[in-house]
């Protein structure tokens, strides 16, 4: 894999939620207002440059018996400097992100990368692999966002485009778009158009079902 | 020394540990003061609005805010005894921290606790505002309580009789989406003005209706309308008012206040 390929490629050809299907709990969570994907997406974009550089650097000095750990701790760290950076000046969009900062240490992508790449390669194609699915995440963040906004809230980054009935408008908001369960309906209807678009991305079936007995030698 | 060797192990765990801890502790400490010049801002832009000093609408800039935050009484009451507790600092007291700490805290048994708090903290921030002469204006006291999915909460601004309320705010709630998320429509908010909260047996009588309340009718001056399909947050509401303005609640401290007629004490 080129240095160019693992910028593009994480972008849609494995892309790390409709792919990998990894990072739906922030992506099912915040998408409900375009602001916070935002904010989410560039969060979660700079801690996997940060921790990717930070383990590409230290790769080979890993014991494989404590790496786990190190990535964790690294991660951890990152994550909290993020996080204290966002309550300190962007406090009002950090109390609407609340815990999903924090739990980007246990979005999958994260270690995922730190594990499937930053351990195997050097600075600069780790700092790629890094901007490639960060922009991988925040790509499916931002249209579940835009779409459940619109639907659910006539609004986009909190500027109204569809003017809604209780304000005088014509638009009657769907209220189910504000409610996760919306985003695991388009994040699927996504993964869908994908997969029939680029059908290298399904997967073969994990087993095959077993015949039922013939009928007549029953 | 190969990667496999324990010592090889223990030094990369330990260098890393204190170059991450490092990292935090920098954070942390050099970005606390704006954190807590933004908690500040916060919690004074939740509260200015209820004092009746700023124009409807209007939103001072920071500095004006919190100037008039600091040009009013904050206390801190210990709820139970109906008395103002000087030992703590109303300006860093943190009442949500409290609740956890045992110290600070109590059980609410099960049934007087009408709004589904299981504990609370023994102390609350309240908030005077003087009038020219000094004797209190508005009384502004925080109140909190089970929602329909998470905790709602608020600030109630009573006039002068401690009985009419002068206005409300709700800051924080995660009712429906569209349902419940009414309660922070301004419009809903501003029929709170002026409803009262005991008749004049000093029984408590606020609720949300379940109806349109008719002008004129006799609950009218204590109820205020339903929200359309959101019953469970209107009585979520209602019983919040019902638990803070208890027995359980601030109830014996205002009948206090009401005989000091205006003086803070």
């Amino acid at each position: 894999m080129t240095r160019k390929d693992s910028f593009i490629k994480p972008l849609l050809d494995e892309n790390p939620i409709t792919l990998h299907i990894l990072g739906i709990c922030s992506a099912l969570a915040i998408t409900n207002s375009l602001t916070s994907s935002l904010i989410m997406s560039v969060s979660l974009t700079t801690v996997l440059v940060m921790t990717n550089v930070a383990i590409s650097l230290i790769r080979k000095h890993l014991p494989s018996s404590v790496r786990l750990i190190v990535q964790i701790t690294i991660i951890a760290s990152a994550v909290t400097v993020i996080d204290q950076i966002l309550t300190a000046y962007l406090p009002d969009a950090a109390k609407t992100l609340s815990v999903y900062v924090a739990l980007i240490v246990t979005n999958c992508i994260v270690l995922g990368r730190a594990e499937a790449c930053a351990m195997k390669h050097g600075v600069v194609t780790s700092i790629l692999d890094a901007l490639g699915n960060g922009l991988g995440y925040s790509l499916i963040l931002i249209v579940v966002a835009v779409i459940r906004e619109l639907l659910g809230n006539g609004s986009l980054m909190g500027q109204s485009i569809l003017k809604l009935v209780h304000e005088g408008g014509w638009y009657e908001p769907n209220a189910m778009m504000m409610l996760p369960p919306s985003a695991f309906f388009i994040i699927g209807f996504l993964i869908w158009g994908i997969r029939t678009w680029k059908p290298v991305q399904k997967e073969a079936a994990d087993f095959k079902p077993v015949p039922l007995p013939d009928r007549e030698k029953r | 020394m190969t990667n496999d060797s324990p010592l090889k192990a223990f030094l990369v765990i330990l260098l890393t540990a204190l170059v991450c801890s490092s990292f935090v502790s920098a954070a942390v400490v050099i970005l606390r003061p704006i954190q807590m010049n933004n908690k500040m801002i916060e919690r004074s832009r939740n509260i200015i609005k209820l004092t009746g000093l700023v124009e409807e609408g209007q939103t001072p800039a920071e500095e004006e805010m919190l100037e008039l935050y600091q040009g009013m009484d904050v206390r801190i009451l210990d709820i139970d005894q109906a008395d103002y507790n000087p030992d703590l600092d109303p300006l860093t007291f943190d009442a949500r921290r409290a609740a956890s700490n045992p110290e600070l805290s109590v059980d609410i048994p099960v049934n007087q606790d009408l709004a589904d708090l299981g504990r609370r903290s023994r102390y609350a921030p309240i908030y005077m505002v003087p009038d020219e002469e000094g004797k209190l204006d508005r009384l502004i006291l925080p109140v909190h309580g089970a929602g329909m999915w998470s905790t709602i909460y608020g600030y109630i601004a009573l006039e002068s009789d401690l009985n009419t309320i002068a206005a409300v705010t709700f800051y924080e709630q995660n009712e429906t989406p569209g349902l419940g998320d009414q309660i922070l429509r301004p419009e809903w908010q501003a029929q709170w003005e002026g409803r009262r909260l005991y008749d004049d047996e000093g029984q408590l009588r606020f609720a949300i209706s379940h109806g349109k309340v008719e002008p004129g009718s006799a609950t009218w001056l204590y109820q205020v309308d339903a929200l359309t399909g959101a019953t469970v947050t209107a009585d979520a509401v209602t019983s919040i008012i019902h638990y803070w303005f208890g027995p359980n609640g601030y109830k014996d401290f205002l009948q206090k206040l009401r005989e000091l007629n205006g003086e803070v004490g």
